[in-house]
C-alpha cells in the first residue's frame, strides 16, 4: 500500500523556484529518502503535501486521501520536523509541547517524557534561551509525541551533534520497526545511505530518477586497481564493461561493469602484488545528477 | 478551543497595557474638565473664539463643555482612536504573526482546518475587543460621574461605547481581511493602521469641508460620532447597517482569502 501518492505535482512561484511534474509513491513501513541539492524544490514538495501551500496542478494522496481536501483528517497521523524550527519564543519547552499535544485526541504526556529523556532536552527552559540544535531537538520531540504514521523529516539533522544524530537514527529506526512510514529529506548522502530504502533524487524541481538504494550502487561501476611487478599491456584488460584503462608505471586501474568473475579471474591468471577493489561510493553516484546541466547559450 | 485560550495568553499583556492606557486617557482627560472648569471662565467662551478649522480639529462641535458629558463627548473620539487602532493592529497580526514569526510550520501541520484556525483567532481577538471596550465604558462611567454633578451621563456614555465597539469590530476586519489578502503578511499591521489614519485624516476633512459630506459613507469615523449620539440622538440606522454589511464582508473575505492562499513559510 501507498502511504504518499505524488501524482504530477507542480507549484510554481516567481520564475525560477518551484517543483514541475513530479510523481513518486512512498509505499507503507519503508524510509524513503527525499534527496537533492539546496533549492531543488524539496520543501515545495513536502509544504504542498502539507497543504501548507497549494499546487499550481497535479495531486498528492496521503493514506489514500487527497491532501488538500482532506488535510485536516490526515494531519492527526503525520508528524512533521520543519528545517528550520520556530516556535513561540515565550513558551517554556514544556508548554509548547503540551500545546502541540492538545490538538490531538489521545494523551501523549508518557510519550513526550521518554521522548524529552531519550533527546536530552530540558523541559522546564524558555524556547527563547534554546540554542539552535535544542530547537531542533523540541521540533523532533513536537513532531513524535503523537506516535504518527507517517513522519515527515525535512533536513532533520541541521543542528544537531553526531551524537545526537546517532540517537535520532536510533529513534527513527524504532518508530519505523513499530510501523511509522518515513520521508526523508536531505542533501547530506550519507544519511540517507544510512537510513533509507529507496530514495528520489530531486534536481532543479524535476524527480531525476527513484531507486533502491541498493540498485543505485549495484548499477554502477566498481573501481580497479591492480598493482604488478612488471607494468602491463594495457590491452590485458580489453574486454566488456572495463572502462578507463590507464596504466602508470607497475599499477593499473580502471572502471569495471558486469560480472564480477570474468574480471576476478583474469586478474587471477597475473602475478600481482597488490589489488584494490572499491565501490564507488553515493556521493559519486549522485555526483552527476547534482551537476547542473551546462546552460544552453 | 486550545487555540483561542492560546491566542488569549499571548495577547494578555498587550491587552493591560492597553487598558491601563485608555483608563489613564479617561481620567487625564477628565482633569483638564477641572481644571479648566474651574478657572472661572465659560469654557464655550473660549472655544468659540477659536478659528472653525481648530474647532473641528480638536473635535469640539456643537458640545456644551461647561458640561461633563460634553467635555466627555470630546474626549470621546481620542478613546475611539485608542479602541479602533488597537483592533486594527489586533485584527491584523492576529493572523499575520504566525507567517511573521515562522510558526505556520507549526500550528498549519496540526489536525484542524484553516477555518477553525480563523474562527479560533477572531473569537480571540473579539474577546481582546471586548474587555477593551468594557474597560473604557467602566472607566468613563466612574470617572467623567464623578465630574457630572448630578448630570446623568451614563445614558449617553452607553450609546457612544456601543458605537465604539460597532468600530472596533469593523477595524479588526479590516486588518484580518488585509492579512488575508496580502501575500506578504508582515506588513498587515501596519497598513491597518495607515487606513485607520487616512480614514480618520477623511472624517477631520469632511467637518472641515461641507463640500465632500458625500464622503461621509467612505470613513467609518462618521458612522458613529459622539456629537449625534448623545443627547438622545441615537443611532443613524444606516450607519448601523452599513456596518454590519462591511463587517459581514470582510470576515466573508478573512476566510475565503485565508483559505484559498499559500502561506509564507
Amino acid at each position: 500500500m501507498n502511504v504518499i501518492e505524488i501524482k504530477n505535482l507542480t507549484k510554481t512561484y516567481g520564475k525560477s523556484r518551484g517543483i514541475s511534474d513530479i510523481s513518486f509513491n512512498v509505499e507503507e513501513g519503508e524510509i524513503f529518502g527525499f534527496i537533492g541539492p539546496n533549492g531543488a524544490g524539496k520543501s515545495t514538495t513536502i509544504r504542498t503535501l502539507l497543504s501548507l501551500i497549494y499546487p499550481t496542478s497535479g495531486s498528492a494522496t496521503i493514506f489514500g486521501k487527497d491532501c488538500i481536501q482532506f488535510a485536516p483528517e490526515i494531519k492527526r497521523e503525520i508528524g512533521y520536523l520543519p528545517s528550520e524550527v520556530f516556535y513561540y519564543d515565550n513558551m517554556k519547552v514544556k508548554d509548547l509541547l503540551k500545546y502541540s499535544a492538545s490538538f490531538y485526541k489521545k494523551d501523549c504526556s508518557k510519550r513526550m517524557k521518554e521522548l524529552a529523556e531519550i533527546m536530552d532536552l530540558d523541559l522546564n527552559k524558555k524556547i527563547d534561551d534554546l540554542s539552535l540544535g535544542n530547537k531542533k531537538k523540541v521540533g523532533i520531540v513536537q513532531g513524535l509525541l503523537h506516535e504518527p504514521k507517517l513522519i515527515i523529516l525535512d533536513e532533520p539533522t541541521s543542528g544537531l551533534d553526531p551524537l545526537m544524530q546517532q540517537k535520532f537514527f536510533e529513534l527513527l529506526e524504532e518508530e519505523n520497526k513499530k510501523g511509522a512510514t518515513i520521508l526523508f529529506s536531505s542533501h547530506i548522502l550519507s544519511e540517507v545511505q544510512r537510513l533509507c530504502n529507496r530514495v528520489a533524487i530531486i534536481k532543479e524541481g524535476k524527480i531525476v530518477t527513484v531507486e533502491k538504494i541498493s540498485t543505485l550502487k549495484e548499477n554502477n561501476y566498481k573501481k580497479f586497481k591492480v598493482e604488478t611487478k612488471v607494468p602491463l599491456n594495457k590491452e590485458y584488460f580489453n574486454l566488456s564493461g572495463v572502462n578507463n584503462v590507464a596504466v602508470k608505471d607497475n599499477t593499473t586501474s580502471f572502471l569495471f561493469k558486469g560480472d564480477i568473475n570474468t574480471i576476478m579471474k583474469k586478474i587471477a591468471a597475473i602475478d600481482i602484488t597488490n589489488l584494490w577493489i572499491e565501490e564507488p561510493d553515493l556521493e559519486e553516484i549522485f555526483m552527476h545528477y547534482y551537476e547542473k546541466e551546462p546552460r544552453k547559450l | 478551543m486550545n487555540i483561542y485560550v492560546k491566542e488569549l495568553r499571548s495577547h494578555r499583556k498587550s491587552l493591560i497595557f492597553w487598558c491601563i492606557g485608555v483608563f489613564l486617557m479617561v481620567v487625564s482627560g477628565m482633569a483638564k474638565y477641572t481644571g479648566l472648569s474651574s478657572s472661572g471662565e465659560s469654557l464655550n467662551d473660549l472655544f468659540t473664539d477659536m478659528p472653525k478649522s481648530l474647532q473641528v480639529i480638536m473635535g469640539i462641535g456643537t458640545f456644551d463643555l461647561n458640561k461633563a458629558s460634553g467635555f466627555y463627548g470630546l474626549l470621546y473620539i481620542y478613546l475611539l482612536l485608542m479602541g479602533t487602532i488597537h483592533a486594527a493592529m489586533l485584527g491584523a497580526t492576529i493572523l499575520a504573526k504566525e507567517e511573521r514569526d515562522k510558526t505556520s510550520e507549526f500550528l498549519f501541520v496540526k489536525p484542524v482546518s484553516r477555518t477553525k484556525i480563523i474562527t479560533a483567532k477572531l473569537l480571540a481577538a473579539v474577546t481582546n475587543i471586548v474587555i477593551f471596550n468594557l474597560v473604557t465604558w467602566i472607566s468613563s462611567i466612574e470617572v467623567v460621574g464623578k465630574y457630572a454633578e448630578g448630570e446623568a451621563v451614563n445614558g449617553d456614555i452607553a450609546i457612544t461605547m456601543i458605537g465604539m465597539l460597532f468600530l472596533q469590530l469593523l477595524f479588526m476586519v479590516i486588518g484580518s481581511a488585509i492579512s488575508a489578502l496580502k501575500k506578504r503578511p508582515k506588513t498587515a499591521g501596519s497598513l491597518a493602521a495607515g487606513i485607520l489614519l487616512l480614514t480618520f485624516v477623511l472624517s477631520v476633512a469632511i467637518d472641515l469641508n461641507e463640500s465632500i459630506k458625500f464622503l461621509k459613507y467612505v470613513t467609518p469615523f462618521k458612522y458613529f460620532e459622539a456629537k449625534n449620539m448623545m443627547y438622545g440622538g441615537g443611532f443613524d440606522s444606516g450607519f448601523v447597517v452599513l456596518t454590519i454589511i462591511l463587517f459581514a464582508a470582510l470576515t466573508a473575505v478573512t476566510y475565503v482569502f485565508y483559505k484559498k492562499r499559500d502561506l509564507n513559510v
